[in-house]
């Protein structure tokens, strides 16, 4: 359907009126119609792809800020990378968002053009570009909230002063960041059967060994939920649980403190449902 | 010029230790420069991280309180011991140094200020939050009238069974901690009505409108001071509890341990 119909140069050029000035315009006229019209239009869209991308990243750019990004991430190790090339994540992700319109605008405007021998190409690249922009988009997501959980858990971990520690924040930004790349990659349609077998295993392997560490702490968790709403013995009452009695001094969540004659016994709260309370009325 | 150098030269002549109270970073940074013995600071927050440190719970508007405090917080830290000189660079007017101190380490500077907070059953973080609360109402008032309080904080399991109601307990089955913003508005509503407060190790509001019930015997406290400072030094003396009254009289803030008085504040000063 190449029906680019040329106005004919030659009438144009045999015009009557010789005056130079005059044929130059016609000359400029005559090259501008002989671009076909659907050449125009495309053009066109590409402009019109350039503004909306412009747009849109500025749109993007001003809602992340008024979403108070900005603050939320400043200080992960993403960012400072940002910053260290002059740029940061909120204007990486706006104008990620505007390059991905403009591509599409660029894309559709080759279409329209049609330039036929690289349809097949490009109509491949539009089918992968939103996945692939998603998983641009996921991957930087994930580093910046792996930042920040390692930063927050840092933060929590600080009071205890111990060394060993220093391996859980890096493990849990590593774990997000892990969880962000087999997103990334599944979008862009990567096999990654095998990640998630590992990442299966790893989650197992935690919760396993978590509840194993945990078990009398969540129980006696438990035990202290129940401790605390129903209260059927406070600060002040005499107890016995077990063998230890004594005045009740502190409930919390995972154990009663217990004092007799200068000792204060500190009681799991789940030995108040596995040996039972006694409440000492004189 | 050098009649007023000499006269600082022998204010710090051979002294021990050196204490800084709340210094700002150029004055830290002079002294940790010279290591040989390193200077203690005495401040709120260790901006500085010092290895020498002695957290101030309160910003003591008495200057002898602040010494006292800064130096049995050392002793107790072992960064100096009895019979030491030490000279102390504090802020009298502002919070920028403008005095230096000396003072002999003694028993006399013993008044237990330090004892109240750090070895107290009660965190010091309770303590510190219940001195707020105490010094705010003396501050505000109940609604602009003076007001007078009692808490009685930690040993709160003895302190419940030494004491008994005067009505429901507004707190029963609520669990609260003091240093909670809105708990602090509880609080003044509710001192309001007689009796004391309980609060136990943790900072939980464990009863209000108590009625202690201690034996009154031995307990040394200045005469003049009304029953409801009695019944806090007592209720001390016979627990390990620790008492925080503000008085309604003459709004002072005072605190008690042990059977007797250990601190005394003026609200109007914070």
């Amino acid at each position: 359907m190449s029906d680019p119909v040329p106005i004919p140069t030659a009438e144009t050029a045999v015009s009557p009126t010789g005056v130079p000035l005059q044929s130059a315009v016609d000359m400029l006229r005559s090259a501008l119609s002989s671009v076909p019209a659907r050449l125009w239009l495309a053009v066109g869209v590409v402009l019109f792809g350039a503004v909306l991308a412009a747009l849109v990243a500025a749109v993007n750019r001003r809602l992340l800020v008024g979403a108070g990004v900005p603050e939320t991430i400043e200080g992960t190790a993403f960012e400072r990378t940002a910053r260290e090339f002059g740029t940061s994540t909120v204007s990486l992700v706006a104008d990620l968002t505007g390059y991905f319109i403009f591509i599409l605008s660029v894309i559709v405007a080759l279409t329209v053009a049609r330039v036929r021998y690289i349809t097949t190409f490009w109509n491949g690249v539009a089918e992968l570009l939103p996945s692939l922009f998603l998983a641009a988009l996921v991957l930087i997501l994930g580093l910046v909230v792996g930042d920040k959980v390692e930063l927050l858990v840092d933060e929590r971990l600080r009071g205890v002063k111990l060394p060993q520690t220093g391996v859980i924040p890096s493990l849990a930004k590593w774990s997000v960041v892990f969880v962000a790349v087999l997103v990334a990659l599944g979008q862009v349609g990567i096999h990654t059967d095998a990640l998630v077998v590992l990442l299966g295993t790893y989650g197992f392997a935690v919760v396993l060994f978590g509840a194993l560490a945990f078990r009398d702490l969540l129980a006696s968790g438990a035990v202290g939920f129940y401790l605390l709403l129903q209260q059927p013995y406070t600060i002040g009452d005499r107890v016995r649980i077990g063998d230890t009695d004594g005045v009740v001094q502190e409930v919390n969540v995972f154990v009663t403190h217990v004092e007799s004659d200068d000792e204060e016994y500190v009681v799991p709260n789940r030995r108040a449902f596995t040996d039972g309370i006694v409440r000492l009325r004189e | 010029m050098t009649a007023s150098g000499d006269l600082l030269a022998d204010l710090v002549d051979d002294v021990d230790g050196v204490f800084l109270f709340a210094p700002n970073g150029s004055t830290y940074d002079e002294f940790a420069a010279v290591d040989d013995e390193p200077a203690v600071v005495v401040a709120q927050e260790n901006d500085h991280d010092a290895e020498r440190y002695v957290e101030l719970p309160l910003a003591f508007d008495n200057v002898r309180d602040r010494i006292r405090f800064g130096v049995e917080g050392a002793m107790d830290h072992g960064y100096c011991a009895e019979g030491d000189e030490v000279a102390c660079a504090v802020g009298v007017f502002g919070d920028s140094t403008d005095a230096v101190i000396r003072t002999s380490v003694t028993e006399s500077i013993h008044s237990g200020i330090y004892d109240l907070f750090a070895n107290s059953r009660a965190d010091p973080n309770v303590v510190r939050d219940v001195f707020d609360v105490a010094i705010e109402l003396g501050n505000k008032g109940q609604k602009g009238k003076p007001v007078g309080a009692l808490f009685v904080v930690g040993d709160a399991g003895k302190v419940m069974n030494k004491s008994r109601p005067l009505s429901y307990n507004p707190f029963e089955k609520s669990h609260v901690h003091v240093g909670d913003p809105i708990v602090n508005v509880m609080l003044k509503e509710f001192s309001r009505l007689d009796g004391a407060f309980v609060i136990s190790d943790s900072g939980k509001i464990v009863s209000a409108y108590r009625y202690l019930e201690p034996g009154a015997e031995g307990v040394d406290i200045p005469k003049g001071l009304g029953a409801r400072h009695m019944a806090g030094g007592a209720i001390t003396r016979d627990t390990n509890a620790i008492a925080i009254v503000l008085s309604e009289s003459d709004g002072l803030v005072r605190a008690f341990k042990g059977g007797s008085l250990v601190l005394e504040l003026d609200p109007e000063e914070y």
